[in-house]
This record gives C-alpha cells, sequence and structure tokens, in this order.
C-alpha cells in the first residue's frame, strides 16, 4: 500500500514527462529568454523586488539563502546496535503542578517589569543546546544532542560552532552521525565550524524582532511563511525559528510573552527544572498527537526551552508515546 | 567556465524543472507560467554570482519568492474584479464541473488543500520535486533540522487527511527515506 508521500507523488498535476513541460531541449522562447540575458549588462547592486502593498514584504531570495547558513549539518541517522546503549532517549521534563499556577498573563506583566528596570538587550545569533530524535523506518529511533552557537559581526558576517555534546551526561561520549555513518565522538566533538560571509538579508527570520505583541506575531508569520495567519502549533514553530535566530532582549521578551498570553490552547502546567537545571514554568499545548512544552523564566518571561513530546505510538519509525521529539534549551 | 557560462548551463539543464514548479503551484493559469519562470531566471541571472554548486534548490527558493509576488498579485486581481461584481471567473462560473470533470488524483488534492500553506509546500517539494531534506531547507530558508520536523509533521497532517477522505488504510508505507527530527 503506498504511503502518503507516494499517493502524491501519484497525483503531481505536472509530472517530468509532462508534453509540454518535460525535459528536453529549450524552446524558441525558453533560448530567446537566455540570449536576452546574457546581452543584460553586468547588475549593480541588489536586485529590486516589486512592492507588494503595505504589510507584505517579498522576501528576497538572498534572504531565504542566508537563513540557509544556520542550518545545522544533521545527517540521516540510524539506530547502531553497539551505540545506543549510552544513548537512551531523555525522558520528558517532570511537570510539578502548582497549587497556584501562574498564568501566562501575570508572566507577561512580570515580563514588561523586567524590561522596564532595564534587562538583558537584544543580540542577533542564538546559543541553544538541543536534543532531537533521528527517527527511521526499519531501525530503533535515537537522539543526537548538540549545542550550536551563532555569532554575528558588525560587518554582517557570522560563524556556527556545532559541538556535539551532552549536559545531562557530561564527559560521557555522544552520538554523531557523518559520511561514514553513525558513531560516537567525544563530548566536545567539533561537529561544524564554518564562517559566511556578509548577508545584506532584512526579511524575517533574519530582521531584528519587533518590540510589540502585533507586529512581532506578523514578523513571526513572515518569518514562518504562513500567509494565511498562525494557529498555535505554528505560532510554536515560528518562536523556535526565532529562537534559533535571535537572544531576545528584554523588551522583545515581554512583546513574546504578551503574544503567547493572548494564545488560544497554551495553558499553564506548573513548575519545571529545565535541562540545564534551570527552574521554569511550563505550558502546554496538545495537537495531533504531539504535545509542546514552552519553559518560560519564572522572572523575566523570557522562553528557556521547548520540549515536543510525542502522545501517541507511530510504530512506522518505532516511536512510543511519551518519547521526546525534540528539545531546545536556549541560552545566552 | 566563467559565471555567465555557468549560468547558462544550469539554465539549459534546469529550466523545464523550474517551470514544473511554477506551473504546479499557478493551479492551471498557464498563461502565467512562462511570465514567471521568465521573472526566476531574471533574478537568477542578476544574481549568477552566488549560484551554488547544486543550483536547482536555489532556483527554487528564487521561483517560490517570484510565484509569493505573482500570487499576491493574483489574489489583488481577484478582490478587484469581486468588487466589480460582473466578472464571471470572480464568481466562478466559467467552471462546469461535473461527474467525469475530477481529474486523476483529485481527493489528495483535496487532502493537500485541507493543509496549511506552510505544510502544503514541504510536501510538493518532497513528492513533486523529489527533493531531500538537504535541498528543502535551502528552498525553504531554514535550517536542515527545521526542514525534516517540518516534512515530517506535515506527513502526518496529509496522512490524517487522506485517512480521513479515503476509507483504505494508507499503513504498510513503502517509503524508505529516514527522517530527521529535531
Amino acid at each position: 500500500m503506498a504511503d502518503e508521500l507516494d499517493l502524491l507523488r501519484a497525483a503531481d498535476p505536472v509530472p517530468a514527462d509532462h508534453p509540454r513541460l518535460g525535459d528536453g531541449p529549450l524552446d524558441r522562447r525558453a533560448e530567446r529568454l537566455l540570449a536576452d540575458l546574457r546581452r543584460e549588462p553586468p547588475a549593480r547592486g541588489r536586485v529590486r523586488w516589486p512592492h507588494v502593498g503595505p504589510g507584505l514584504r517579498a522576501r528576497p531570495a538572498w534572504a531565504m539563502l542566508a537563513a540557509v547558513v544556520t542550518a545545522v549539518t544533521l545527517t540521516l541517522v540510524v539506530g547502531g546496535t553497539a551505540t545506543t546503549p549510552a544513548l537512551a532517549a531523555p525522558r520528558p521534563l517532570v511537570v510539578r503542578a502548582d497549587a497556584t499556577p501562574v498564568s501566562l498573563d501575570e508572566l507577561a506583566r512580570r515580563a514588561r517589569a523586567d524590561a522596564a528596570a532595564g534587562g538583558e538587550s537584544l543580540r542577533k545569533g542564538t546559543h541553544v543546546q538541543s536534543w532531537s530524535l533521528a527517527m527511521s523506518e526499519d531501525k530503533a529511533p535515537v537522539t543526537l544532542p548538540e549545542e550550536r552557537i551563532v555569532r554575528w559581526k558588525p560587518d554582517g558576517s557570522h560563524s556556527e560552532l556545532v559541538v556535539a555534546t551532552d549536559p545531562t551526561h557530561p564527559g560521557r561520549p555522544v552520538l554523531r552521525d557523518d559520511a561514514d555513518g553513525p558513531r560516537l565522538v567525544e563530548d566536545g566533538h567539533v561537529v561544524s565550524r564554518r564562517t559566511y560571509p556578509r548577508s545584506w538579508s532584512d526579511a524575517p527570520p533574519q530582521s531584528p524582532p519587533p518590540r510589540d505583541a502585533t507586529r512581532l506575531r506578523a514578523w513571526l508569520q513572515e518569518a514562518a511563511a504562513e500567509p494565511d495567519g498562525l494557529g498555535t502549533g505554528e505560532l510554536l514553530d515560528a518562536v523556535e525559528l526565532l529562537l534559533d535566530n535571535w537572544t531576545l532582549g528584554a523588551r522583545e521578551s515581554a512583546a513574546l510573552a504578551e503574544l503567547l498570553a493572548g494564545t488560544e490552547g497554551l495553558r499553564p502546567a506548573g513548575r519545571v527544572t529545565d535541562r540545564l537545571g534551570r527552574p521554569g514554568l511550563a505550558y502546554t499545548y496538545e495537537e495531533r498527537g504531539l504535545a509542546h512544552l514552552l519553559i518560560m523564566d519564572p522572572r523575566t518571561g523570557a522562553v528557556l526551552g521547548r520540549e515536543t513530546t510525542f502522545t501517541r505510538p507511530d510504530p512506522a519509525y518505532g516511536v512510543q508515546a511519551g518519547d521526546v521529539m525534540a528539545y531546545s534549551a536556549w541560552m545566552r | 567556465m566563467s559565471n555567465d557560462e555557468i549560468f547558462a548551463a544550469a539554465y539549459r539543464e534546469h529550466y523545464w524543472a523550474v517551470s514544473r514548479y511554477v506551473a504546479r503551484r499557478l493551479d492551471g493559469r498557464t498563461s502565467e507560467v512562462e511570465e514567471v519562470v521568465a521573472e526566476v531566471f531574471t533574478v537568477a541571472w542578476r544574481r549568477r554570482d552566488d549560484l551554488p554548486a547544486a543550483p536547482l534548490p536555489w532556483l527554487y527558493g528564487v521561483a517560490r519568492n517570484c510565484l509569493a509576488n505573482a500570487v499576491r498579485g493574483y489574489g489583488r486581481r481577484r478582490r478587484l474584479v469581486d468588487r466589480l461584481g460582473n466578472d464571471d471567473a470572480a464568481h466562478g462560473r466559467h467552471i462546469e464541473a461535473g461527474p467525469d470533470a475530477e481529474p486523476p488524483g483529485a481527493w489528495v488534492h483535496d487532502a493537500l488543500a485541507r493543509l496549511s500553506p506552510a505544510d502544503q509546500e514541504v510536501l510538493r517539494l518532497a513528492a513533486w520535486e523529489e527533493l531531500g531534506v538537504e535541498e528543502i531547507a535551502v528552498v525553504l530558508g531554514c535550517g536542515r533540522r527545521a526542514a525534516s520536523m517540518r516534512l515530517h509533521r506535515a506527513r502526518r497532517r496529509l496522512k490524517a487527511e487522506i485517512d480521513q477522505l479515503c476509507p483504505a488504510p494508507t499503513t504498510g508505507t513503502t517509503a524508505t527515506k529516514e527522517q530527521q527530527h529535531g
């Protein structure tokens, strides 16, 4: 029986053997366009993009390309039988129910107070520790822990350092995957160290996040490429995208807390200690077999982390209900 | 080879793939395909110094931007004719669907249409453009990790919609690609 991608492939409205658009030599029109382009004088500066009206801005191609440079070079992983025992998937965070749960409205108020008192400032780049589940259809899932630091320089260039490490098991070997397949590496093994040239991107997620909730929602919507709006699940995905690109200041965190306070379905769950040992308040949202846990600083309202857990088993990938699919802990 | 020659080679190799990418997303508005494709390669020509060694995902990324502009323009035109109220196309009167008019795979398209635009796009890239996660990340302008997660989530949502629309089970997958999440 075909899976959903096979069904979709079979429903390709313009297949590669399409009578008019199938692969083959260029037609006269395409040849003429190429000839016209090659006669064009060399371009200077940026390509100008059509203005598309208030509130909307076409995202330049290089904006997308610039975002790519933050990609983490993970490759597909199969479960190595000799390597997995030391690397069992972390269990979900334990949430301690609070007799008087702190609402997101209250947390947003604390965040505003922190911002009014000065607080941290916005910085481009990120510092994140993550655990991500690698799944295969014929091997047991395994979890890959890593730390990623992205730092931008005043000239618009930036560097990215990715290290294999698991702070919950300091000093123990860590699973990585490279061209030779999955293997254990020493804690702190440098997975990649890259320097990227200057980027001119001025569209989300590269443009600075706004400091009020309404504009921040629009920023997140554009960053997530969801023109029809953001449901709560998509909003949380977009928040992750934001924090994978920016280290928020107090004012941006306050705007984010206010935005989250107005988000449907996100409810207080209690207190947690996150995987980096930081005290936090947990807020949950459930959708389609996944539970999202957002961990926020009880004093500043800053988002500290996000955990996504399966609430239903997925036998095709060997996943059990309660397995952690992804966990990110953001640091300054 | 000079950058111009490299661009010309990429153009010849990928012109039709980019045309199909655009056509798949213009929902039968074939008259606009050539116009958008011309814009894609015009932008790509001006940015030819940035053309990567594997240019197709990069070209798809450029096409995605050009399409966004084209679709917004189309939306504006639709709103205009809606206000004018005298355009058959605005009221769908030009469409005369009948029992035999449903094209093959229409119900899969129906299932796809129920998903968010972002879900739809990542699924199209995987199924129709046959891109891997790394290439999808290039087109979407996100990290590989994010692309992988988006694809997995979108697949789950599509499967749920298909299961609702089609009584036949879709388990017992035949796909062999592995999924990386995180």
